[in-house]
């Protein structure tokens, strides 16, 4: 039983899935092992533990594609996404062949572990791919139904797990691939959201209100493809947005959304995200958040700072 | 040695003005066996469930092989013709979004080689008797990811998967990786050494090979020269990218005449 829920629906799903689905093929790199063997044992001769080598395990994935199998590869974010890139890019990508790579560790949750097991890039660097899909499924139900959705899809496929979901509850019928959810309306203040800072973000809401800002609250589980028609309407809708993010600047969903509502006029644009530099001190999770303003005070200070103070005409309230 | 295939080979690489012309030459007897007498494949309809599999992880020789899957019947005259040419679908690594009979997208060194494996795994999950043959080089040796492979595939017992090693002596010029037959048994698997230009030696070593879906997985260590045939070309050294000039043609045509 793993402490991260999300992770622990990993392995469930894959058991789940792999009962009904003979193609399903689990390979870790010495990860995970334990609360996968459920998976292991009905499955028999679809689980690989296949040792520390990474790129490795992705090319020899991509070759498990080619033969109509569903491969997933699972391991720390960085040793997939960053040591494998190449592989990622020609073995799958490339040579046009579906695969699904199920990461933990997401950005810093390794936190006293240092920058070799941080990764805070893997938007940027996946979205440099075409056709390659990558979702932030920050919650067991969201990682359940959108794994189900797009295991098959054909295309390469992330899903970027946290260790800390967010508190939101939502039924599989909320979920679905591609799609972002309206969790708040408002009128004069668009928050985009993804992963872990939904919590951050709803409980900013009252206190967004109390400074006279109405805001719309859009969550992102699909970083790519992106819900751009839903970003658009409640940008259209407030002209400003606040993008909240635990990635990179450069080349995260902030970049997407500026991208999508770059031709509507008069936006104000503001993000929190994590600076273009090395987490390097030691601290939890909370404390790097809490030291980079991705907190529910972080979200006030950044939109009184950058947008001032509000006079909020609507508040629906919280969905 | 076939002189009448390296002739082709230079004359693709002239004509396209781009080529490896001595990492071709060294694997010619090789894939004129491999196509000859060993795999299994029909031309006219190359995703036949049941071929072989043969993935050439060091890419940078293709045109050896366009010329064998040229007279195999997977190319036309006209892919042969626009080599490096726009409209062409060959290009100076082998593609397998484009080119009949390519079953993989190499070029980047060390990723065909675990790509073939996990071909191999899926070929025994499915309990398909397929043979899966991966042609990697000797310069490849230095990629971690080759020893990853062997060491996953001998842990695996992949009885199906054969290595072949063009040991043309690249990698004695850049970081050597000699003795490779030891390195290889040490591996765990079943190892062979013989002259990658000799087509009887060749086949004799294919020849002795037990696919299986259990067991020890095979490496063939061809010892090969690199520009085989044309003492101007043979050698890890300026020629391994050079374009040659209407003079040089030439004396290369001369030399395998």
């Amino acid at each position: 039983m793993s402490e991260n829920p999300v992770r622990q629906q990993f392995a469930d799903t894959m058991l789940e899935v792999g009962r009904d689905d003979p193609n399903l093929i689990v390979m870790v790199g010495d990860i995970s092992h334990f609360i996968l063997q459920p998976f292991a044992e009905a499955c028999p001769g679809r689980y690989y533990n296949v040792g520390i080598c990474e790129p490795t395990i992705i090319s020899m994935a991509a070759g498990l594609s080619k033969m109509g199998f569903y491969p997933v590869v699972h391991t720390i974010a960085p040793f997939i996404i960053e040591r494998g890139f190449e592989q990622i890019k020609l073995d799958f990508c490339y040579q046009q062949l579906g695969g699904n790579l199920v990461t933990v560790g997401s950005v810093f949750d390794y936190s006293n572990l240092g920058c070799t097991h941080h990764c805070y890039g893997d938007f940027a660097l996946l979205k440099t791919l075409p056709g390659a899909e990558i979702t932030y499924p920050a919650s067991p139900v969201e990682f359940d139904t959108l794994f189900r959705q797009a295991y098959r899809s054909g295309l390469l496929t992330l899903f970027r797990i946290p260790a800390h979901p967010h508190s939101h509850g939502f039924s599989p019928d909320d979920i679905r691939f591609g799609e972002g959810i309206k969790i708040a309306d408002g009128s004069n203040l668009t928050i985009v959201v993804t992963g872990p800072q939904l919590s951050n973000a709803v409980a900013a809401w009252d206190a967004l209100g109390d400074m006279g800002w109405s805001a719309d609250i859009v969550y992102i589980h699909t970083i790519r493809p992106l819900d751009t028609d839903l970003i658009r309407a409640s940008v259209l809708k407030t002209r400003r947005v606040l993008v909240v993010e635990e990635h990179m600047q450069s080349g995260g969903l902030g970049d997407d959304v500026l991208r999508t509502t770059r031709d509507i006029p008069d936006v104000q644009y503001s993000s929190l995200s994590i600076p273009d530099t090395f987490v390097t001190e030691y601290a939890s999770y909370e404390g790097h958040c809490e030291r980079l303003g991705l907190s529910r005070d972080g979200i006030l200070d950044r939109v009184k700072a950058d947008f001032g103070v509000g006079h909020a005409l609507q508040r629906k309230g919280l969905g | 040695m076939d002189k009448d295939l390296r002739k082709k080979v230079v004359q693709m690489v002239f004509a396209g003005k781009d080529g490896h012309i001595p990492s071709s030459f060294s694997i010619v007897e090789i894939l004129k066996v491999l196509y000859e007498h060993c795999l299994r494949f029909d031309a006219q309809n190359p995703e036949w469930p049941d071929r072989d599999y043969f993935i050439l992880s060091k890419g940078h020789g293709c045109v050896a092989l366009y010329v064998i899957l040229h007279k195999h019947g997977f190319l036309t005259d006209q892919d042969i013709d626009l080599f490096c040419k726009p409209g062409g679908i060959l290009g100076e690594h082998p593609d397998c979004t484009k080119v009949p009979g390519i079953e993989a997208s190499t070029g980047s060194l060390g990723h065909g080689f675990p790509f073939a494996m996990g071909i191999a795994l899926g070929l025994r999950l499915r309990r398909m008797a397929n043979k899966v043959y991966a042609l990697i080089g000797d310069g490849e040796c230095n990629e971690g990811a080759i020893w990853e492979t062997a060491l996953v595939a001998a842990n695996l017992n992949l009885g199906n998967l054969c290595c072949i090693v063009d040991n043309n002596g690249s990698a004695a010029t850049i970081l050597p990786v000699h003795p490779l037959k030891p390195k290889w048994e040490a591996f765990g698997w079943e190892t062979q050494e013989i002259n990658g230009h000799s087509e009887s030696e060749i086949r004799a070593a294919f020849g002795r090979l037990s696919f299986s879906w259990e067991g020890k997985p095979k490496v063939i260590i061809a010892n090969t020269l690199k520009g085989k045939g044309v003492p101007m070309l043979e050698g890890h050294g300026p020629w391994h990218h050079r374009i040659p000039d209407e003079q040089e043609l030439e004396i290369i045509m001369e030399a395998l005449s």
